[in-house]
């Protein structure tokens, strides 16, 4: 019991009189944890919104695309009724099929709006509500004569809002409101499978992510149709068991001259898309960013225990030992470990909805996710062991120690390597004292390049999507926002952002274990004659040293990710211009970031830090 | 090495005090001092006198709140951090209590490091470092870790590096600090060779053996200097009346 | 230099010198039993071993000699105790070279010791000084004897000597580090 009781008085004292490197602990940590709590979390939470908003516009559990695969009905007017009406007749009298509204034409049209060009498939409806697929008006009115109601997520991408105006192939008219339905996926996802099938005549000057949805009165959505664009009709099925809708779509859809039959289970797992996307990116991210935090810790934990064995004389005025101290320590790290994890938890749980917007296109939110139990303990295990593998290594090696080597500084024994010596003696002055500096401890050094190779994977990985992102530049029509792309980029952003922090603060933890591990070194060096200059650059230099290697180990890492995660677009290698300049931007901050300290220490005069060590 | 006649060191008024009002403490108080070239003074003194911090000021290793410091015709007490570290290297060797060698390298390669620091080729460092090896009677230990050294031997290592860059002034602060008696005789002789050889030594110890090397001794108190003696020249006894050996009978009452 | 191996006189070893007892009169015409409780003080345990009757027999040797003379107290004139002692100018003259020789005493310290007391109470001479000039001669000594010793060839007995008189000089300069550093501060405190 009074062990329990000492080793707590120790970590008390500790953290109070040097708060530093337990904050920064804590951040490394809380920064793993939160990643890992959101990856954690989207998952499961992409199906609320949807169902919520087919509750809401009544939604249909098949959606017929009428007059076949993709082709419309040639002419206008009554013609592309009986075309249509045999294929509504045998669709509605087929068994299972409960309720029915529609059939309803739907025209495409070029609309132009503030200097923007969009393809738009303008469906026509009746003022009246309908019982099956009644879009939910979320801004404005409903369809009246000269008046549109645009797809939410669409209008967002135009800009526009309700009472502005818009031309539809050359004609104008109003913004009447704004509606969100669960019939069929949001812009830009209108074509795309699963769930998505678009009827636009892809031969006008629209990429197939480039058309939206609007609903608009009988008369007007039949008077947009043309030669050129005919008219097509959709038709909305109500199954008696919502179920069978897939198996309905397949019995009745297959075959060339069949309309085409989307069962609203399809639609799901596509307005889902959104938040899928973000999980490809959330998910390594996680990894790197565990592993950084990992290096940090051990860093820390390395540098002071390497300070704490120095000042085991003290301790044992306590009553304390090797082995106490490597207990003090492994205790502290555990404890400010299960803080981190606490504050990641509630990090990541706040930051959740954010990410797990399902954006505009639904009404549902994805309310506050759940925070399972098991997430809570995933969380605070990876946690415990992050804090466990880092420390343990360095208490392991101080608790061997025995005491009189510790009295003797054994632990803290430089390594020597003759060769290394040797050629640094043959180098200028600042990458000499940087040589020498790095062969002291290749173990850190070691971890130094490690470090900076798993945050090259990141950037690098970055970039590569940046390249395929530019490679499909076919992607979206030049001025529309292109919702899905802007919310990975804003994913990958805050992930790269969490990134570089890490980096940076591993970069400084490294620093700052250097600076403390070389103080006496670089004062004796600079009473000898090497100027503060040249110790700085030295110190800057031992840091960037190992980094160069991790840099470039981190480029075919970072490719070889990006083709993991991104699943099947291929290989992609950012520019080299891309590359160069990423690679030298990171030594460049990485020796900006060791020089600060160094510098600090190095202006500082010489003799009471050699004093303070002698004896 | 200097023109004759300019002192090698020159000092005047200077002073280094800490903290303020009430918790001001001068380290050093206004302190004068000539030392021509070849001369070897030592500073004695009770500890915490001031004197370590004095030479510290003269090899400006610290700064001091005032007065002025001239090394053979320079003046050097406001020179920035950079030039400070270029006289360092060229003109002020150092030699401590602790020794303060780098425990990763051999005896040559702590040698040749001043060298080194200074831009010189890793060949003329090596061949220097050999050379004031040979000079302090270590040339078999050049190769050797500092572990492997007793502590005399640490301490002419440290001596052979402070002379590398032909100093014209060495500076030593408690060399025999740490050393026992056997040790101290090896560090003795090698600062009564320097001394013969014209070196300009300011030596602060509180070992009157070390301090009876020097050709003045001045005894610092309080930061202050209170005493000069002027050590050359004879004794008033001979080596007899010290042994014992001859007591002259002083009167008959 | 060299060893000058000619022996002149032994001098019997007085436990109290006649010098100190002169300074000590220097301050002011005392009785004898005041000189012995003074000397009694300055010594402390050291001065149990004294021999009370020592102090009347320098006295009367410096009274034969010259250098002091005596009086009669009102009192009791045939009891020893009730004469009183002062200085001539032969024994101030005598006090003064005293206090300004710096040949070291052997084999104890006692003298010196007493010198500075002495010098102190009779407000003659500035103990400090007394010290400081003797630590000079001293550190000669001892920069002749160390040059000898390390001008000898390792493992000579010559050699072996010499060291051991470094050693002892080097012990004894310790002491008036000391002595020093307890003047110092009686002075301070008597200011």
């Amino acid at each position: 019991m009074a062990r329990i009781r000492l080793v707590g008085r120790l970590v008390g004292r500790d953290l109070r009189y040097r708060p530093g490197p337990a904050v920064l602990l804590v951040l490394a940590i809380t920064a793993a944890t939160a990643t890992l709590t959101l990856g954690l979390v989207l998952r499961g939470v992409t199906n609320q919104p949807y169902l919520q908003t087919r509750a809401a516009t009544k939604g249909p559990d098949v959606v017929a695309q009428l007059g076949g695969q993709g082709r419309g009905v040639s002419g206008s007017g009554t013609a592309v009724w009986t075309r249509a009406e045999a294929q509504v007749k045998t669709l509605t009298s087929a068994p299972g099929v409960s309720a029915y509204s529609g059939p309803y034409p739907v025209a495409s049209a070029m609309l132009r709006t503030r200097g923007l060009t969009a393809g738009v498939e303008v469906e026509g409806r009746a003022r009246a509500q309908a019982s099956l697929d009644q879009p939910k008006v979320t801004a404005g009115t409903w369809v009246r004569p000269g008046g549109v109601v645009l797809e939410r997520t669409f209008a967002e991408a135009l800009g526009v809002s309700v009472g502005d105006r818009v031309t539809l192939s050359g004609r104008a008219f109003r913004v009447a409101g704004i509606a969100v339905t669960a019939a069929g996926l949001p812009y830009p996802n209108l074509c795309y499978y699963p769930g998505g099938g678009c009827v636009f005549d892809l031969s006008a000057p629209v990429t197939a992510s480039g058309i939206g949805f609007a609903w608009a009165t009988e008369q007007d959505a039949r008077s947009l149709a043309s030669a050129r664009a005919p008219l097509q009709a959709f038709l909305n099925l109500k199954l008696k068991n919502p179920a069978t809708a897939p198996a309905f779509a397949s019995r009745y859809g297959s075959g060339p001259s069949s309309p085409g039959l989307i069962p609203w289970q399809s639609i799901q797992t596509g307005s889902g898309l959104l938040v899928q996307d973000e999980q490809a990116v959330l998910t390594p991210a996680a990894w790197l960013i565990g592993l950084l935090a990992i290096a940090c810790v051990t860093v820390l934990a390395g540098g002071r225990m390497a300070e704490r064995i120095r000042r085991v004389g003290l301790l044992k005025a306590v009553g304390g030992s090797p082995e106490m101290v490597a207990v003090v320590l492994l205790a502290e790290n555990l404890m400010l470990a299960v803080f981190a994890a606490v504050i990641g938890l509630a990090i990541g749980w706040l930051t959740a909805p954010l990410v797990a917007n399902p954006g505009a296109a639904l009404v549902g939110t994805a309310g506050a996710p759940a925070l399972t139990l098991s997430t809570a303990g995933l969380v605070l295990a990876v946690a415990l062991a992050v804090a466990l593998v880092a420390t343990l290594v360095p208490a392991i090696r101080g608790a061997r120690t025995s005491t009189v080597s510790a009295l003797a500084d054994a632990t803290s024994q430089p390594r020597r390597g003759p060769w290394l010596i040797a050629l640094s003696a043959r180098l200028p002055v600042p990458l000499l004292l940087g040589l020498r500096l790095v062969a002291r401890r290749p173990r850190r050094a070691l971890l130094s390049v490690a470090s900076v190779a798993v945050t090259a994977t990141g950037i690098v990985a970055v970039l590569a999507f940046h390249t395929s992102t530019r490679l499909n530049i076919a992607g979206v029509p030049r001025g529309l926002a292109d919702p899905a792309f802007e919310r990975d980029e804003q994913t990958l952003m805050a992930v790269t952002v969490v990134l570089f922090g890490l980096a940076a603060l591993n970069a400084i933890c490294a620093a700052w274990a250097t600076v403390l591990d070389t103080g006496r070194a670089s004062a004796l060096a600079r009473a000898l004659g090497a100027s503060p200059r040249q110790v700085t650059a030295g110190i800057a230099a031992a840091q960037v040293l190992p980094a160069v290697p991790g840099v470039l180990l981190g480029i075919p890492l970072g490719i070889g990710l990006f083709d993991v995660a991104a699943q099947g677009a291929g290989v992609v290698v950012p520019p080299v211009s891309w590359l160069a300049g990423a690679s030298l931007g990171a030594l460049v901050a990485l020796a900006a970031l060791a020089a600060l300290p160094a510098r600090a220490g190095a202006a500082r005069p010489v003799s009471p830090v050699l004093s303070a060590d002698s004896g | 090495m200097n023109d004759v006649g300019v002192p090698v060191l020159r000092v005047r008024g200077l002073c280094k005090q800490y903290g303020k009002g009430e918790g001001l403490v001068r380290a050093v108080d206004e302190v004068d001092l000539d030392v021509a070239s070849g001369e070897t003074v030592a500073v004695m003194g009770p500890s915490g006198c001031g004197k370590s911090t004095l030479l510290h000021l003269l090899g400006g290793l610290d700064r001091a709140s005032g007065g002025e410091l001239w090394l053979a015709g320079q003046r050097i007490d406001q020179l920035g951090e950079r030039a400070l570290a270029r006289l360092r290297r060229d003109r002020v060797g150092f030699i401590f209590q602790a020794f303060h060698l780098m425990d990763e390298l051999t005896a040559a390669e702590n040698v040749e490091l001043p060298a080194l620091l200074a831009g010189r080729s890793a060949r003329w460092s090596r061949r220097r470092a050999a050379e004031l090896l040979e000079r302090v009677g270590l040339a078999e230990r050049a190769a050797h870790l500092p572990s492997a050294l007793s502590g005399g031997q640490r301490q002419r290592v440290a001596v052979a590096r402070a002379l590398v860059g032909d100093p014209q002034l060495v500076l030593a602060d408690e060399p025999t600090g740490n050393l026992d008696s056997q040790a101290t005789v090896e560090v003795l002789r090698l600062f009564e060779d320097l001394h013969s050889s014209g070196q300009t030594l300011v030596i602060v110890t509180h070992d009157s053996r070390i301090a009876a090397t020097a050709d003045r001794l001045i005894t610092m108190r309080d930061g202050a200097f209170v005493d000069e003696t002027r050590l050359t020249g004879g004794s008033a006894g001979n080596l007899g009346a010290l042994a014992g050996l001859a007591e002259p009978y002083e009167q008959e009452i | 230099m060299g060893l000058t191996a000619i022996y002149l006189t032994v001098r019997e070893v007085q436990f109290v010198q006649q010098e100190v007892v002169l300074a000590m009169l220097a301050k002011e015409p005392s009785h004898g039993y005041e000189l012995r409780a003074r000397l009694r003080q300055a010594l402390g345990p050291l001065g149990d071993a004294m021999n009370d009757g020592q102090v009347y027999v320098t006295l009367a040797r410096l009274e034969k000699a010259g250098l002091a003379a005596s009086e009669q107290s009102a009192g009791r004139p045939d009891r020893p105790d009730r004469k009183v002692y002062a200085l001539t100018a032969a024994g101030q003259q005598r006090v003064a070279g005293w206090l300004a020789e710096v040949s070291w005493p052997r084999p104890d310290l006692t003298e010196f010791h007493l010198k500075l007391i002495a010098a102190a109470a009779a407000g003659l001479a500035d103990p400090l000084a007394i010290v400081d000039t003797q630590r000079r001669e001293l550190l000669r000594r001892l920069r002749d004897a160390q040059r000898a010793a390390l001008a000898e060839p390792d493992g000579s007995p010559a050699g072996l000597l010499l060291e051991g008189i470094v050693l002892r000089l080097q012990a004894d300069l310790r002491w008036l580090e000391a002595c020093e550093r307890n003047w110092t501060s009686h002075r301070k405190d008597h200011r």
